[in-house]
């Protein structure tokens, strides 16, 4: 269907735009945009900016007024549009799961309409509950009300990959869900996301989502119209203007050491002589920020970070100094 | 003659009569619901044509039901024609109203959910949409067939078939032997109707109520 790379197919917007009738400013106003395959690009922006017009243009939910859309190299707007859907996942806040079906049901639904056999699809099933943590032998056979919020959300990601389409369009899926429930969602996600490296556009208007979970992140600004097109790190270190910068908020610092996995501190750069006895101790994995945090928790300028000790000014020296090249690429596998 | 000993003599009369009875009220229903289900279908998106549909199968309520009768006698003589025809009528506005309600109670979201993983708008109607309006459409159904078991008696007006028979019948001869008890027999007869459509529709509804919308 689509030219992919491992996973995923690249999208490329040209000029796209979008007037709804009787209104006097374009709701999408010229996006273009080049998304590489297999990456998680995050479109964040306030609400009525434009951000779900653009997505359900891409899966012609919404027709375009004009612009291109490419998927892979294939034009979009020359497809039977329930054809492309079936090969575009879709998952939305509202979840939209089909009440009087069942969860297989639900999750089998794609493959169903794209003529799978009954057992690849019932073995596929499995294979999703599996993925998304839900045991297949006791949710199958539920209903959507019988499951919580965050479940149901999972099998709405589950729905979305079933017939393992290269791209992913996400509106605010985690939107609805606590506090609690959307951070195990976001890192549930990004674990997947690390295997699966489909290309994905997640909608959210909440920045610090956006920081965690993006490859690259779009600032929209009204329209659609794009303020920033960059990676997180480099958003952070240099916002495009100030309405970027107002988006970031105050803490530009702090979120930027959240990015940061502690083990970008080499022991070679580590100045202290003392041992780490006595000092709080964090994970490896943990990030710069965590670090941070707990060395203010306990009013130490030092902490233990397996086995060695992390100070105050190696985390100044990681913003300021010569680290921040290091740090403005991606860890390719460590806490964001 | 008491009436118990008026009905048991007149047994095979009288439940020829009901079934019959039973009979044009069912076939009535099931015109009656392809019709109002489609309606409902074509118009409920756009608030002016479903109030059309709804203004227009309320409408046809107004129409007195000797009228109406007699009015299609021209057209479609007596008997079966005139009073399927005029049961349909009445049996309209429950359906095409619930069909429009419970198509505008479906979350939006379903129904994108459904748009989005690649259903044609004709797939999500019948596999997504008509299943969650069933329960409020049945509902529809239900009142129909109450209204109309009633009014299904006056078809004796029209020559046709069912209990109406013995009811009018009776009513022109009261006074006369076993007048009475005719009419008293009839009306019986539409009342125990009634009841059993009614458990009818309890069992209907709940084996074709899907399971999901159930728990
Ligand atoms: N179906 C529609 N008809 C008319 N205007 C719409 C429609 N959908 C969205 N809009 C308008 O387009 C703009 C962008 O909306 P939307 O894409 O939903 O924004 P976002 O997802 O960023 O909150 C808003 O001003 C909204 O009012
Ligand atoms: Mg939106």
């Amino acid at each position: 269907m689509f030219d992919t790379t491992s996973g995923g197919a690249r999208i490329e917007l040209d000029g796209l735009t979008k007037r709804y009738p009787g209104q006097a400013e374009p709701a999408v106003d010229g996006v273009t945009l080049d998304i590489p395959a297999g990456e998680l690009v995050v479109f964040v922006g306030p609400s009525g900016c434009g951000k779900t017009t653009t997505m359900k243009m891409i899966n012609r939910l919404i027709e375009p007024t004009s612009g291109t859309i490419r998927i892979g190299g294939t034009d979009v707007l020359a497809m039977r549009p329930d054809e492309l859907r079936r090969h575009i996942g879709y998952v939305i806040q509202q979840i939209g799961l089909f009440p009087h079906l069942t969860i297989a049901e639900n999750v089998g639904l794609v493959p169903g309409l794209l003529k799978w056999s009954k057992d690849k699809i019932a073995r596929r099933v499995d294979e999703l509950l599996e993925l998304v943590g839900l045991d297949p032998a006791s949710y199958r056979g539920r209903y959507p009300r019988q499951l919580s919020g965050g479940q149901q959300q999972r099998i709405g990601v589950a729905r979305a990959l079933a017939a393992d389409p290269p791209v992913m369009l996400m509106d605010e899926p985690f939107g609805a869900t606590d506090p609690i429930t959307r951070e195990r969602l976001q890192n549930e996600f990004l674990r997947l996301q690390r295997e699966l490296r489909k290309t994905i556009i997640f909608v959210t208007h909440d920045f610090e989502e956006a920081i965690k979970l993006g490859d690259r992140i779009a600032v929209l600004r009204e329209s659609s119209r794009i303020a920033q097109y960059d990676t997180p790190a480099r958003i952070l270190a240099a916002p495009a203007d100030d309405y970027v910068a107002g988006f970031i908020g105050s803490d530009a610092t702090l979120k930027r050491l959240a990015l940061i996995p502690v083990s970008v501190l080499s022991p070679s750069t580590s100045t202290s002589t003392s041992t780490t006895d006595g000092l709080p101790q964090i994970a490896g994995s943990a990030t710069l920020r965590q670090a941070l945090d707990a060395m203010v928790a306990h009013g130490r300028q030092e902490i233990a970070v397996d086995g060695r000790v992390v100070t105050f000014a190696e985390i100044c020296a990681t913003v300021t100094g010569e680290q921040a090249g290091v740090a403005g690429e991606r860890p390719v596998s460590g806490v964001r | 003659m008491s009436l118990s000993e008026y009905i048991a003599s007149r047994w095979d009369l009288l439940t020829q009569a009901a079934l019959e009875h039973a009979l044009v009220v069912a076939i009535s229903l099931v015109i009656a619901t392809i019709i109002g289900v489609g309606v409902g279908m074509l118009t409920y998106r756009s608030p002016r044509w479903a109030a059309f549909a709804i203004g227009t199968s309320g409408g046809f309520l107004t129409i007195p039901s000797f009228a109406l009768l007699g009015l299609l006698i021209p057209f479609l003589g007596l008997g079966w024609g005139p009073s399927v025809v005029a049961l349909v009528l009445y049996s309209l506005l429950p359906i095409v109203r619930n069909t429009v309600v419970g198509l505008k109670g479906v979350d939006p979201a379903i129904v994108e959910a459904g748009r989005g993983v690649g259903m044609s708008a004709a797939g999500v109607m019948t596999r997504v949409q008509l299943p969650l309006a069933w329960p409020v459409i049945l509902t529809g159904i239900r009142v129909s067939t109450q209204m109309i078991i009633g009014i299904a008696a006056i078809a004796a007006y029209v020559a046709g078939p069912g209990l109406g028979n013995q009811i009018f019948d009776g009513l022109s001869r009261l006074g006369s032997v076993n007048a009475l008890n005719s009419a008293l027999a009839g009306t019986l007869g539409v009342v125990i109707l009634a009841i059993l459509f009614d458990l009818f529709y309890v069992v209907i509804r709940r084996l074709t109520t899907a399971r999901g919308l159930r728990v």
